[in-house]
């Protein structure tokens, strides 16, 4: 290739590129956590439907929340969609969210939605222990997540200690149970040698090799594997409703402080909270949809038999500090 | 520097370089991409200072066990991709290795798998119950031991950095003349004498030059260490950064302080060091291998076989196993493979443009740390080499942060591909420095010296004398930079344009659903990609004729 073939080249690969991206200025700026397969086929139809642009930056949850905090009142983005409430509650804390709309926050049962109306849950993940079907039989399994203390499930239990859904059932554990009871079950854990992942993905993974016996994930994991691998052993395993184990927890939508486009941000979490947009959570992602009167999927235990545990959800999001703390001082490693 | 203590001792007397002092415009253009490069450097102070409590956090048991874990997995995986990359470099270089054109493409390539796809590619191979287990079963293997820890992060990163030894060893080496081995061959050398007297030392700055890089990706990986379970100041810092700011930004401060510093010791531990000889376009020499032949075989088909081999079977295998089950869902890859050509254009540019700027940025840099002695120099080379050591989390941050506070002109630059290439080359532009400055060494100051006295002016002298001595080493510094770029994540989620799809972050989409069919197309894409412009750019111009 000559000089000249080069540098033409590589004009016609920058005009490609830049042709190929946004940067509308009018467009509804949406920061989401969530990722392109569990939500982008939900922001195609609402452009369709109302023919607001939307620009969309995709991310790891904490990582676009510390990207917003370090944007602060510049930031371009008008929404902020989370997988966690952990970084949503960091963001409100930072007083970075704006006041949702009651009709907005209506729409969802009391336990999914921020109290101030900072912000307003969208979907539901639910704490689950997987395990290997080949290696435990379901009857061994406990009903209840403080039983993984015992001496039988020694050195068989897997944990992500760094994973935003575990904290947030930590900190939940806190509310429900009191912070020495929390502290307690923390250490005896980590006393029962439990094995630490990185991730959830990478505990379904080693659960469906028959590395560790069984683990501590959110529900919807296995399901994507057993899509991928069908003849994968890993099962999920829910905890008694009531249980501490069985939480559900809310990914979220929110509405930065100071822009421009409050209407159409109204819009948007509402179109979220339509009962067509829940049924795709229902359908497509196996999520629990939060919107009364839309089922959940099948196989999957309706939300309204689960009792579940009725938390302060708030403080999933203020109190991440110091479980941050709990969890690290307990001694588990990675954290 | 070992080989370099023996190296004077034996090697014939020749004047050390004439250090000049620098000339203005050189100094104020390493002064400029001095500044520009620290900005993250910069951003980590500022906060820490407003944040305050940093003295605290450094000195705390939550810090000091992963510093200590940090700096022994960095110097491990550093001299045994120091040994790996080398030897590999020169049996693809100087010998008559079956093979070596093949060897030649395909060894630079496990630069370019993702850690985290590759940790979890090679953890399905080969942790217990995996793919490698089920396989050996019939042979009477029914446990695999674990693969976890510090020897599977050990052994996962110098499978995945050791290219940074071999690329620009591999290019020093394409350029050596052949007198020395011919001559030590005709006293009755054997080939590992010959490699130990004459390659060695006139390898050793290139060796250094990569090992250093090395040893500053290890301490800034976090993909790997994660998922194979070995507790860094990286994944402390993963685990702190929204829920203690103080203490994240206060580790990735000292791991930056850190870095600085060991460049900067390595700078003056190396200094005087001579540069290479060289004779362009002199015939290298090729080492007949003899008995040697089947383990130097044996060695790069190893290598070959656990770096790429395995995670892309593994890759394979899952894409596979997608595209036959084939999907219903809507934009998944494994029934519309066409979703990823914008995602690998978007790549392929960012990352020749990257590489581009990042040699065009550090060459003023690289004279002037050569040619010339002064504290800038020193200065402007610990900032941008020690700089790669930052995760690219707080590289992202730190120009949101700046770019944000600057005025109109350079705050509208904010999500804009041209601030992602930037980040790009601040992150590595430590790779283009590392191998512009093995470059500019190799270069004679004598030719220099004759062009001058011929009375050809210093830009004359630069193009038609330096250059194009320089543009093995320099090429090899741009696929460095090429290869890193094509698989950066965390700065390309934050600062791309919304809307701007690499395939990093294709795959990184797919496998945070745990669609592993999509992931592993798309990283199969990445790798091909990778192969084809590393030809293009790097192997095609080696000069070394093969």
């Amino acid at each position: 290739m000559s000089r000249k073939t080069t540098v033409v080249a590589l004009a016609l690969l920058l005009a490609l590129a830049s042709a190929g991206c946004g940067g509308d200025r009018d467009a509804l700026t949406i920061y989401s956590g969530r990722t392109q397969n569990l939500i982008g086929p939900l922001l195609e139809k609402f452009n369709k439907d109302t023919g607001i642009a939307i620009d969309v930056k995709y991310g790891d949850s904490a990582e676009l929340a510390l990207l917003l905090d370090e944007e602060g009142e510049r930031t371009p983005a008008d929404i902020f969609l989370s997988q966690s409430p952990g970084a949503t509650g960091f963001l409100a804390g930072k007083g970075r969210l704006g006041q949702l709309d009651a009709a907005v926050l209506d729409k969802v049962d009391a336990r999914f939605r921020n109290a101030a109306g900072r912000w307003v849950g969208i979907s539901g993940r639910q704490r689950v222990l997987v395990y290997n079907s080949e290696e435990v039989s379901q009857a061994e399994l406990p009903n209840s997540v403080l039983e993984l203390t015992d001496d039988r499930f020694a050195g068989k239990v897997a944990i992500a200690p760094s994973n935003g859904s575990f904290q947030d059932f930590v900190t939940a554990m806190r509310q429900l149970e009191g912070e020495e009871a929390t502290e307690a079950w923390l250490k005896e854990m980590v006393a029962n040698k439990p094995r630490t992942y990185a991730n959830n993905n990478a505990i379904v993974e080693a659960v469906s090799r028959g590395e560790v016996e069984m683990g501590l994930v959110n529900h919807y994991y296995n399901y994507r594997f057993q899509q991928e691998s069908p003849g994968t052993p890993s099962r999920n395993h829910s905890f008694a409703g009531d249980d501490v184990g069985a939480l559900v927890i809310p990914s979220t939508a929110s509405v930065l402080v100071g822009t421009d486009k409050t209407d159409e941000a109204t819009r948007f979490l509402s179109f979220l909270l339509t009962e067509e947009s829940q049924r795709y959570f229902s359908d497509q992602t196996f999520e629990y949809p939060l919107v009364a009167g839309v089922p959940a999927a099948s196989g999957l235990p309706p939300l309204a038999s689960l009792r579940s545990p009725d938390y302060d959800v708030d403080a999933l999001g203020g109190g991440l500090e110091r479980t941050v703390e709990l969890i690290r001082t307990s001694g588990f490693n990675g954290v | 520097m070992a080989s370099t203590a023996s190296e004077r001792r034996r090697g014939p007397a020749r004047p050390r370089p004439r250090r000049r002092p620098a000339p203005a415009p050189l100094a104020a253009v390493s002064a400029l991409v001095a500044c520009l490069f620290a900005t993250p450097l910069a951003y980590l102070a500022v906060r820490g200072l407003t944040e305050g409590g940093t003295l605290a956090a450094w000195t705390s048991a939550a810090t000091l066990g992963p510093l200590a874990r940090t700096l022994l997995l960095g110097v491990s995986v550093a001299a045994a991709s120091a040994v790996l990359g080398t030897a590999l470099a020169w049996l693809v270089a100087r010998t008559d290795l079956p093979g070596r054109r093949a060897a030649r493409l395909l060894l630079p390539l496990p630069l370019v798998m993702p850690s985290f796809i590759a940790a979890f590619a090679l953890l399905a191979a080969f942790a217990p119950g995996g793919l490698l287990e089920g396989l050996l079963e019939p042979l009477g293997v029914d446990r695999l031991p674990a693969f976890e820890g510090f020897w599977g992060a050990l052994y996962v990163l110098t499978l995945f950095t050791y290219p940074y030894v071999y690329l620009p060893v591999v290019a020093r080496l394409g350029q050596l003349p052949a007198s020395l081995e011919e001559s030590a061959r005709l006293l009755g050398r054997g080939p590992a004498a010959v490699f130990r007297t004459v390659v060695a030392p006139q390898a050793a700055g290139a060796v250094w030059a990569g090992t250093l890089l090395v040893f500053l990706y290890t301490i800034s990986d976090f993909g790997a260490v994660q998922l194979l379970r070995y507790e860094t100041l990286t994944s402390s810092i993963y685990t702190s950064r929204v829920f203690d700011r103080t203490g994240a930004l206060a580790q990735s401060l000292l791991l930056g302080v850190l870095a600085v510093a060991v460049v900067a010791a390595e700078r003056s531990a190396t200094r005087g060091a001579r540069p290479g000889r060289l004779a362009a376009g002199a015939r290298s020499l090729r080492v007949p291998l003899g008995r040697w032949r089947g383990p130097a075989v044996a060695l790069v088909a190893g290598v070959v076989g656990l770096a790429l081999v395995a995670p892309v079977g593994v890759l394979a295998f899952w894409a596979g196993r997608g595209l036959v089950a084939g999907s219903t869902r809507a934009g998944a890859l494994v029934s519309d493979a066409g979703g990823l050509a914008l995602p690998a254009v978007h790549t392929a540019t960012m990352a020749v443009l990257a590489a581009l700027v990042a040699v065009a940025a550090v060459l003023p840099v690289a004279y002037l740390t050569v040619r010339h002695a002064s504290r800038l120099a020193g200065a402007a080379n610990a900032v941008i080499v020690g700089g790669f050591a930052l995760p690219g989390l707080v590289v992202a941050l730190a120009l949101a942060f700046w770019t944000l506070q600057a005025p109109w002109p350079l705050a509208a630059l904010y999500q804009t591909q041209a601030l992602l290439v930037f980040a790009y080359v601040v992150h590595f532009g430590s790779q283009a420095l590392r191998a512009a400055q093995v470059a500019v060494a190799a270069v004679p100051s004598r030719l220099d010296d004759a062009a001058r006295t011929l009375g050809a002016g210093r830009l004359r002298r630069l193009r038609t004398v330096e250059l194009p001595l320089a543009t093995p080493g320099l090429l090899a510094g741009a696929g460095l930079v090429l290869l890193s770029t094509m698989k950066e994540l965390p700065a390309t989620l934050l600062l791309a344009p919304p809307g701007f799809e690499t395939l990093a972050t294709r795959i990184w989409n797919a496998t945070e659903d745990a669609f592993l069919a999509d992931a592993s197309l798309a990283a199969l894409s990445l790798l091909a990609l990778s192969g084809i412009l590393t030809w293009f750019l790097v192997v095609r111009h080696g000069n070394a004729p093969t």
